[in-house]
């Protein structure tokens, strides 16, 4: 018997006793401080205790994929810039990548590099982003201001380059839009000295601080098996102990001929996602340190800009680990310059899901570090 | 009581009459109230400012130099917005909430003296009736919470009620400790005795553990960070007053304030002398330099320092979870204040503390 | 594959869990007294007094605009591609009805910024580089109509036909001053209303031809 969200909202008394309590119904509605987003999220509350959950989704349904079936393979790319906006420029790799391989179009050392260095520039800045705000999601207010002073660096780094400092649009077919600034060396580097000193500041502010030792231990445990059940990627998975991490499984870029470890969890409670995340942006440094005083020479496009992309016939799936897990574009080509289906796989609209099995038992304070650990973007739910 | 009050001298030198007293009482409550509004606006203002020096930017520039007069500008503003009622909401109780929290942090404002000549009412269980009274803006909160007609507003004030009695406890424990010390309930007598020396330093140990109990108590008691989970504003949306706007809600947030000032006031008048300035026992020529300073400006230089350290956490500290924060006043400062009492009993009884005999007699 | 085993937070009995809060609040405290007794850490610009000051870098995304040469003259042949490429149909391109030279030529240069999403695709796909974006970002305006701009200030032929001909006189016979363009667009892809269905029903089909 299926049950509509209308069915399941009806109040029912749950227990005879002499002080009979009765659960409640509360919308922490898609107009909230720290839903990340447009997220509806239905609460079954006992008091303060969360006894269930029910994500709403679509209120910034967009209907990408159809969009992209309109416009050609090389306009698609920027539509995927506004899906999980803080990784702008892994997504548009990932939708580049698959049309390369589509259309064999063929690609040198100087791009992978650069687009490695750029992916991991990303990756700081998203966990960056990420830790401002579930500090100021717990209550410390002054974590956030920090982490955008840090995250300009990054974000003023690739203005320069780039030209955008937020949808970049940057990994087209063939190559990189515009090749490095002359600056870009020279900026990145002094960049990842500013930046080192600076994660003991962040672990003396917030990582050692017993409050959010006390909110994060044991609150949210999710165990491997779940885990891998629901489909969760990226931190969420590794922090619940699975050593899942494509950029090691199958390398892509110039991923394998860098040095560098996953961070893996052990509880896969909200502190293990918090430091898998920490650690995280520790080893990004070490490997753009490794690339970016070797970038080889070469042309930055490797076919003309104009040229039109017809793939032949058939089905391509590329998929690449993001800064909040595997990020995955299907097309679908008949032939023509316009895909004739594309596929988005977003880790946020799998690494919800497990909210639904988490956050049951804790309280609504829990709910909120947990829905801040689990790092989601609503936009890349919703496409 | 050896100075007389301003009022005291005004009244002898004009003749005892009903009809003065009853003049200078009115004064007196004016100049209370506004005092109260014009501490509001620099509280508000300095917090802008210093929260915003804390997080590496400037704060409010534009209104006025370096934005002073940023504070009249939302006053104004708040005035001119529409007050809006929920339409379930409780009328009577909706409209009276505001107005109980601020009269609450009022009563308690006038007990408490800002030098030997500015007391208003000095009355001889001083420092309970400040407890007392305290203890009204509870009633506020949950007026407001509960008349709203909004779970979320609900459950705000329902964590407020728990938090703010539990915390009255640490608080009156730390209160307790400097009572047992100097002797007395009347907050002139506890200023007195601390003309030989402050008792955050003057009792060792068991000073320095009551004041930081009282700190925590006291940051707890008047709802801020990190015990802001009536009003957390990432969880609940603004808590207990979401409903409110305009006027009413100007009303709650001075109350925030006003109430924050207070409990500074105390805490610099029990612990860190009021407006006695630093004396070292007995040594006359360094007694008499501090002496020059006027005694308002101690008074005042204290409370902004302590208002100073609740903003410092305010802006550097996360929240606690409801559980954990009952955890901590109930299992961790209940039994060191507890402690704390006793060895205090046993301080005052054998004098265990600097200065202990000296010629005042505390 | 190398693995890191995150740590867990700190783990002890009643009185050590004291102590360990307490040095880490104060610690915390520290870090934040630091930046309020440094006032060069302050990050903020105060944005509309700083205007003379301010850089932004080169390949900033802010507005299109054609690329002129010194006599104010542009290279577009009015080929379409950048009207075909943009992805949500910002741009139109209006061609001149009786052109001065004989071949293809320019009339009016449509560029609706309320719709663009800067993806530069217009500039990359252009086969003479007439497009380019600079970082001019201060286009609010009051009235939707002025966000639809004309990018060309004349309606004639290419700078490199124009260049060929020496009498300045003779130049301006060919060539017509457009401003601001006042007249009906449509948004996002859908066909232009107002513009007569002929001259668009010609203009797709020399397209196709093409």
């Amino acid at each position: 018997m299926v049950k509509t969200l209308e069915d399941r909202i009806n109040p029912s008394s749950t227990n005879d006793s002499v002080l009979s309590t009765q659960e409640y119904f509360v919308n922490m509605g898609p107009q909230h401080p720290s839903t990340h987003g447009v997220l509806r999220l239905v609460l079954k509350l006992d008091g303060e205790t969360v006894r269930e959950v029910i994500p709403v989704l679509g209120y910034i349904h967009r209907g990408m994929e159809k969009k992209a079936e309109t416009i050609g393979y090389r306009q698609q790319i920027h539509l995927t810039d506004r899906l999980d906006y803080l990784c702008s420029v892994m997504n548009n790799w990932v939708s580049a990548e698959v049309v390369e391989k589509a259309a064999k179009i063929e690609s040198n050392e100087r791009i992978q590099t650069i687009r490695t260095i750029v992916a991991e520039l990303q990756r700081i800045q998203s966990h960056l982003l990420w830790w401002g705000v579930f500090g100021m999601d717990l209550g410390a207010f002054t974590p956030f201001l920090y982490g955008f002073r840090d995250r300009e660096k990054i974000t003023k780094i690739f203005e320069d380059t780039i030209g955008a400092r937020l949808t970049m649009n940057y990994i087209q077919p063939g190559g990189l839009m515009y090749d490095i600034h002359p600056d870009f060396v020279k900026d990145v580097k002094s960049f990842l000295t500013y930046i080192k000193p600076l994660f003991a500041e962040y672990d003396g502010l917030v990582t050692g601080n017993i409050i959010i030792q006390e909110r994060l231990r044991n609150v949210g445990i999710m165990d491997a098996k779940t885990a891998i059940a629901l489909g969760t990627t990226g931190p969420v998975l590794r922090a619940s102990g699975v050593a899942h991490d494509l950029r090691k499984i199958k390398p892509y870029g110039v991923y394998s001929k860098v040095d560098f470890a996953i961070p893996i969890g052990t509880v896969g409670d909200c502190w293990d996602r918090y430091a898998v995340r920490m650690l995280e942006m520790r080893e990004s440094v070490k490997i753009v340190e490794q690339l970016i005083d070797n970038v080889p020479e070469g042309k930055h496009l490797t076919m003309k800009a104009g040229a039109k992309i017809r793939p032949p016939a058939g089905v391509y799936y590329e998929e690449m680990e993001t800064a909040r897990g595997i990020f995955g574009v299907m097309i679908n080509s008949d032939g023509t310059e316009k895909p004739s289906r594309v596929y988005y796989r977003t880790p946020n609209f799998h690494n919800i899901w497990s909210i639904t099995k988490i956050s049951p038992g804790g309280r609504i304070g829990d709910l909120v570090a947990i829905m801040s650990s689990l790092d989601i973007v609503v936009p890349d739910m919703d496409r | 009581m050896s100075t007389p009050s301003i009022s005291q001298d005004i009244m002898t030198n004009l003749g005892n009459s009903p009809g003065i007293s009853l003049a200078l009482f009115l004064g007196g409550l004016i100049g209370a109230v506004a005092f109260m509004a014009i501490a509001g606006l620099i509280l508000i203002y300095a917090e802008r400012k210093i929260c915003a020096h804390f997080q590496c930017r400037l704060g409010p520039m534009r209104v006025g130099w370096h934005g002073i007069l940023q504070s009249v500008a939302d006053t104004i503003k708040l005035l001119m917005k529409e007050d809006i009622v929920p339409y379930a909401a409780d009328k009577f109780m909706h409209a009276l909430a505001p107005i109980v929290a601020l009269a609450a942090a009022l009563m308690t404002l006038i007990a408490i003296p800002m030098s030997a000549k500015i007391t208003l009412a000095d009355s001889n269980i001083g420092v309970l009736y400040i407890s007392a009274i305290s203890g009204i803006g509870v009633l506020g909160i949950l007026l407001g919470g509960w008349s709203s007609n909004n779970k979320w507003s609900m459950l705000g004030a329902m964590r407020a009620g728990a938090q703010i009695i539990s915390y009255e406890l640490s608080a009156t424990l730390s209160i307790l400790a400097i009572v047992m010390l100097s002797g007395s309930l009347k907050i002139s007598t506890i200023i007195q005795s601390q003309e030989a020396g402050w008792w955050i330093w003057r009792a060792p140990v068991v000073g320095l553990v009551a004041f930081l109990s009282f700190l925590i108590s006291s940051t707890a008691e008047v709802n801020r960070t990190p015990f802001d989970l009536a009003e957390g504003e990432s969880e609940l949306a603004a808590g207990f007053h979401t409903e409110y706007s305009g006027m009413r809600f100007a009303f709650f947030f001075l109350a925030e304030y006003l109430n924050l000032f207070i409990v500074s006031a105390l805490g610099a008048t029990l612990f860190l002398g009021g407006w006695m300035p630093f004396h070292l026992g007995e040594w006359t020529m360094f007694n008499q330099i501090m002496d020059l300073i006027p005694q308002s400006i101690w008074f005042l230089g204290k409370t902004s320092f302590m208002i100073f350290v609740s903003m410092w956490f305010r802006w550097t500290f996360p929240r606690l979870r409801v559980d954990q924060l009952m955890k901590l006043e109930w299992k961790v400062l209940l039994p060191i204040g507890f402690v704390n009492l006793l060895l205090c009993a046993f301080m005052t009884l054998f004098g265990f503390y600097f200065f202990s005999t000296t010629t005042r007699g505390f | 594959m190398k693995t890191i085993i995150a740590e867990r937070p700190f783990e002890g009995n009643f009185f050590s869990k004291v102590i360990f809060g307490f040095k880490s609040l104060i610690k915390g405290m520290g870090i934040t007294f630091g930046y309020l007794v440094h006032p060069s850490t302050v990050v903020t610009q105060q944005y509309p007094e700083n205007r003379k000051t301010l850089k932004i870098s080169d390949r900033a995304r802010n507005q299109l605009v054609f690329n002129l040469d010194e006599n104010n003259y542009h290279k577009c042949t009015a080929c379409h591609i950048c009207e075909q490429q943009c992805p949500n149909g910002s741009i139109h391109v209006l061609e001149r009805k009786k052109p001065a030279s004989a071949k293809v030529e320019l009339d009016t240069f449509i560029w609706r910024l309320d719709s663009c999403t800067f993806c530069n695709v217009c500039v990359m796909v252009c086969p003479f580089q007439v497009l380019k974006m600079t970082q001019d970002f201060e286009s609010s305006v009051f009235d939707q109509k002025l966000l639809i701009y004309n990018l060309t200030p004349y309606a004639g032929p290419t700078s490199t036909v124009l260049n060929k001909i020496v009498e300045p006189e003779e130049r301006k016979k060919m060539i017509e001053p457009r401003g601001q363009y006042s007249g009906p667009t449509a948004l996002a892809g859908f066909h232009i209303a107002g513009i007569s269905k002929q001259v668009f029903q010609e203009t797709e089909q020399r397209k196709d031809q093409k």
